[in-house]
């Protein structure tokens, strides 16, 4: 037998190699066996590997072309063990999954539920950052002056009869009886933070308020708001407008229906009242909204200058916008629940839907 | 305020259906709650903000539906008929600071009897209840001018005089529907003679007042001052249509028209003539007022030019006869619109004619705020918080501030600690929590019926301080839980701390009650401590040790001093964790590591010596065979 001979028997040899491996692996129905068929070629005395090792017995010529061969060889079978051990670990898998029932529930996690309020005060938190405007927080248990006085509701004005108030027991200090209350709006904030900081403002207080009043579908005496208030030089109307348009659709959905309407609050002017489309009668008219058709969501207005001049600001050189979004009505609004009472009833069938 | 429609157009034309009527009124400002179809009639309700005396009035809401409709109201005037005989007097002493004005008549020979039915069928509408004819003519004059009337029995006028003060404090009082109140300072009286008879711009009095008898009237229309009505009204708790309007304001120039409107009335229905001259006794005389407002101003407070025409048209139809120049509008504002006072109030009269919802919308310019607010607060740290008690399988709860006594001492607290609300909307509610406790066990028996397993919290204000000048309010985190251990809330409630940066200890605000645990932490003061940096160590490169050494102990040894006196012992004990316990013997799993080798059999040997040793020293335990 001549050299050249042997070479070409060599190159039968590899392709022997090469088509019984493939068919071997190809044919290989588990992952067992296929591990089986890699040992038998691959393996330490694998029919590839000695192969390979006989490589070095050729003429030294001929060895880089058989040795490529080899190589591609080796390759093509590494290759095809590779996607054909993902094919058995697939079908393997469906057939785990062919022995349980699939449409049996899931094991839930024990985990809790984030109250409905605490999700959408943070969704408010959320849009309004986007907006530049920052938190602040503040005390429930509030002067008469931050509550009433800095707002232009003077003592004796027919105004408070619209904000029913808590006092607080004030026997044992000296403390004039009425002067320290709980406080019934959010709006209290405007004064404190005005007064510490210079404009440009743009502030949310979110917060607890109280208020001496009959509890029904739609009032409680705690409830839930989050104050708003922008102060720069050069605020307009239309930016209240376009600010109120834009978060209160950022938080129900672009398709929400708002309209406008005069009111009076003795620390705006101009007084802006906002409505926006019952959620749970759609415009049907409900007792939640009174029959309406509407829900009232987010008082607002121009700052008065009485309140500018309050804080000390010169009101010729800034102005400003405030709002107050009522927060239990915007989640019961969005839940389309039709009782204020539910958010405080600590009924687990409630809070577990959340 | 109720407002019939046929009665509305009597003095104005109106071309919207009763249901347009309604939306364009709530969007200029008089708030309309219901519209209620009543024979061929349509009741409007509205809700009358503070700031409006006038629309406490059937004429001032016609006028508001003229601005809307650009049309001018109908009103007609009276006069008085000069007596023909001065046969009846009074002589009035009045305290200006009191009555602004006081505007009165007297009428003789009337005959007391029903109205006719036009005008008791008015007063239905409104709410009212038809009595006599006088009365009804008091009523029915100040709901269609908004000046409140009263007309005393002449006869029982004792000494035919008035006098008008401020009352002392403690008199009695019978009101004409037969109440009596003992009459606090301040309170403005109107006496005769001998004894009070009216409790002006509230009630009048029983002893004065018309009843079937009554020949001679005195009719009066008065200005009082609104912060006395509305100081006595509150302290009574007695309020009237009257005294509404009265502190508000009433229209200073309107008494002597409605005057001559009502005495006609009195005329035409009673057969009385006229006894007497007008009295009107005032301050000054009281007349339209001027404002001027800068165009520019104007819009750029609105942000729109709207058109000059546009303007002139609103101001013209709200009865404000604008002037305008290039640079400047100027109104006059009729004494009944006692609100515009300023600039800004011109501006929105303007904006609400205009319509509120034709406007555009526009985002705020200027700059973003860089520095945090006084009082800020950042919501991340609490959100965290809450996510992770969340994630533990609490729910989240809010719960009442204001809680009732029996909430205190269910939980052994004296009252004489809580900060007490003056006047509770009951007693349910009648202290601020200086725990959520009470809350939140109400709440997990609540559930019981429903749930095996209950774990809920609350991140909520306790108000502390026995008094209101000591009192300190501050956010804790509390939470309750009948289904896990002590252990398993420590763990949660520790690592919680841990992920927020602190390393706050949880331990003493744990509390084991008889339906579980129970926890509460102050999270405002923990909140401080949230440093939140953290420092990143390198992943080991060198292998730990671990083992597991039991020991037996005296069962009075804590497992918390046992940990430290191991990890005391050296520094490459790099965690001690109980693994098991069984009565006195305890299960301790310590992990060695060195940072920069391997670390030998021998080293660690020589450190579980140590630790043997010093833990029979210190708590004389025996090592498990």
């Amino acid at each position: 037998m001549t050299p050249p001979r042997w070479t070409e028997l060599m190159e039968e040899v590899l392709i022997g190699i090469k088509n019984s491996a493939l068919t071997l692996i190809l044919e290989s129905e588990d992952l067992k066996a296929l591990e089986e068929v890699k040992l038998q070629f691959l393996g330490r005395s694998g029919r590839l590997t000695i192969a390979i090792k006989n490589i070095a017995k050729l003429p030294i010529q001929k060895r880089p072309e058989v040795g490529q061969l080899a190589n591609e060889v080796k390759k093509t079978i590494e290759e095809t063990i590779t996607e054909q051990e993902l094919k058995l670990k697939n079908l393997e898998s469906n057939k785990r999954k062919e022995q349980i029932d699939i449409t049996a529930p899931g094991i839930k996690p024990r985990i809790g539920h984030l109250h409905p309020m605490t999700q959408v005060l943070y969704d408010v938190v959320d849009v309004f950052k986007g907006i530049g405007f920052q938190p602040c927080d503040g005390p429930e248990i509030e002067t008469d002056y931050y509550n009433f006085e800095v707002l232009n509701i003077p003592k004796n004005h027919p105004a408070r009869d619209t904000q029913q108030t808590l006092y607080l027991d004030t026997r044992n200090t000296k403390i004039t009886p009425g002067e320290i209350i709980l406080r019934t709006q959010t709006s209290a904030m405007q004064g404190r933070v005005m007064e510490k900081a210079n404009p440009p403002l743009r502030v949310i207080v979110p917060g607890k308020n109280f208020r001496y009043e009959q509890v029904d579908a739609s009032h409680g005496f705690e409830f839930w708001q989050v104050e708003g208030f922008f102060v720069d030089t050069h605020v307009r109307l239309t930016d209240l407008f376009g600010t109120i348009d834009y978060v209160l659709k950022k938080l129900m959905g672009e398709k929400t229906k708002l309209k406008f309407a005069t009111t009076n609050f003795p620390f705006v002017e101009p007084g802006v009242d906002t409505y926006m489309e019952c959620s749970v009668c759609k415009r049907k008219g409900c007792s939640f909204c009174k029959q309406s058709g509407w829900s009232e969501i987010m008082p607002a207005g121009m700052i008065h200058p009485n309140v500018l001049k309050a804080v000390g600001y010169d009101p010729n050189k800034f102005s400003g916008f405030a709002f107050a979004i009522g927060l239990s009505r915007l989640v019961t609004l969005r839940y389309q629940m039709d009782d204020l009472r539910l958010l405080t009833n600590p009924d687990l069938r409630i809070l577990e839907q959340f | 305020m109720k407002a019939p429609l046929s009665w509305l157009k009597k003095y104005v034309d109106i071309t919207l259906s009763p249901k347009t009527l309604g939306e364009r009124l709530t969007e200029v400002g008089l708030g309309t709650e219901k519209i209620i179809k009543e024979g061929d009639d349509t009741i409007f309700e509205f809700e009358i903000t503070p700031n409006r005396p006038d629309l406490l009035s059937i004429i001032g809401i016609a006028r508001e539906i003229a601005a809307l409709e650009k049309t001018k109201i109908k009103l007609n005037e009276y006069t008085i008929p000069t007596p023909k005989k001065k046969s009846l007097s009074l002589k009035l002493k009045t305290d200006y600071a009191l009555f602004y004005r006081w505007t009165g008549i007297c009428i003789a020979n009337i005959i007391i009897k029903p109205s006719p039915k036009w005008l008791e069928e008015r007063l239905i509408k409104v709410g009212l209840r038809p009595i006599n004819n006088i009365i009804d003519i008091t009523n029915y004059v100040m709901f269609e001018l908004g000046i409140p009337f009263h007309a005393f029995d002449y006869d029982q006028i004792k000494g035919a005089e008035m006098t008008v003060l401020e009352a002392k404090g403690g008199e009695s009082f019978t009101t004409v529907d037969e109440k009596t109140y003992y009459l606090p300072k301040g309170a403005i009286i109107i006496k005769d003679k001998e004894r009070i008879i009216d409790l002006a711009g509230i009630k009048g009095g029983l002893n004065s007042g018309i009843t079937q008898n009554t020949k001679n009237i005195f009719l009066h229309a008065t200005v009082d001052d609104p912060i006395h009505i509305r100081k006595t009204s509150q302290a009574l708790a007695l309020r009237s249509d009257a005294s509404a309007i009265y502190e508000r304001g009433v229209d200073k120039d309107g008494t002597l028209k409605a005057l001559e409107r009502a005495a006609n009335l009195v005329l035409e229905l009673t057969g009385g003539e006229i006894a007497s001259e007008i009295y009107d006794l005032k301050t000054e005389d009281f007349k339209p007022w001027k404002i001027t407002l800068p165009i520019n101003k104007l819009s750029m407070i609105l942000g729109i030019k709207i058109p000059e025409k546009e303007i002139i048209d609103i101001l013209t139809y709200l009865n404000l006869s604008p002037k305008i120049t290039k640079w400047i509008i100027e109104v006059t504002i009729p004494t009944y619109r006692n609100d515009l006072k300023i600039q800004e109030d011109i501006i929105e009269e303007i904006a609400r004619l205009y319509g509120y919802n034709n406007f555009p919308k526009t985002m705020p310019i200027g700059e973003v705020p860089t520095k945090n607010p006084p009082y800020f607060k950042s919501y991340k740290l609490e959100e965290r918080a809450k996510q992770f008690l969340v994630a533990g399988g609490f729910s989240e709860v809010y719960t009442y501030s204001l809680i009732s006594e029996a909430d205190l001492n269910s939980l052994g607290i004296d009252s004489i600690n809580a900060i007490r609300v003056d006047n509770p909307v009951s007693r349910e509610y009648e202290y601020l929590r200086p725990t959520i406790k009470s809350n939140l066990i109400k709440a997990l028996y609540q559930n019981k019926a429903n749930f095996n397993e209950i774990n809920l919290f609350e991140i909520g204000k306790v108000y502390k301080g026995k008094t209101v000048d000591k009192a300190e309010e501050y956010y804790v985190l509390s939470g309750i839980s009948n289904n896990k251990t002590f252990y398993e809330v420590k763990g949660l409630l520790g690592r919680m701390f841990a992920d927020l940066g602190t390393d706050y200890d949880p331990t003493e605000n744990i509390e084991i009650i008889e339906d579980g645990v129970f926890f509460e932490i102050n999270f405002s003061a923990s909140l401080e401590k949230m440093q939140n940096k953290k420092v990143f160590s390198p992943i080991p490169k060198y292998p730990s040790i671990t083992e597991d050494v039991t020991i037996i102990v005296n069962q009075k040894v804590k497992i918390g001093d046992i940990i430290q006196e191991i990890k005391k012992q050296s520094p490459l004990i790099i965690d001690v964790s109980l693994l098991d316990q069984f009565e006195d013997s305890k299960t301790f799993h310590i992990i060695y590591q060195h940072k920069e080798k391997n670390l030998t059999d021998e080293e660690v040997a020589k450190i579980r010596e140590k630790i043997i040793k010093s833990l029979k020293e210190k708590f004389g335990v025996k090592l498990k065979e």
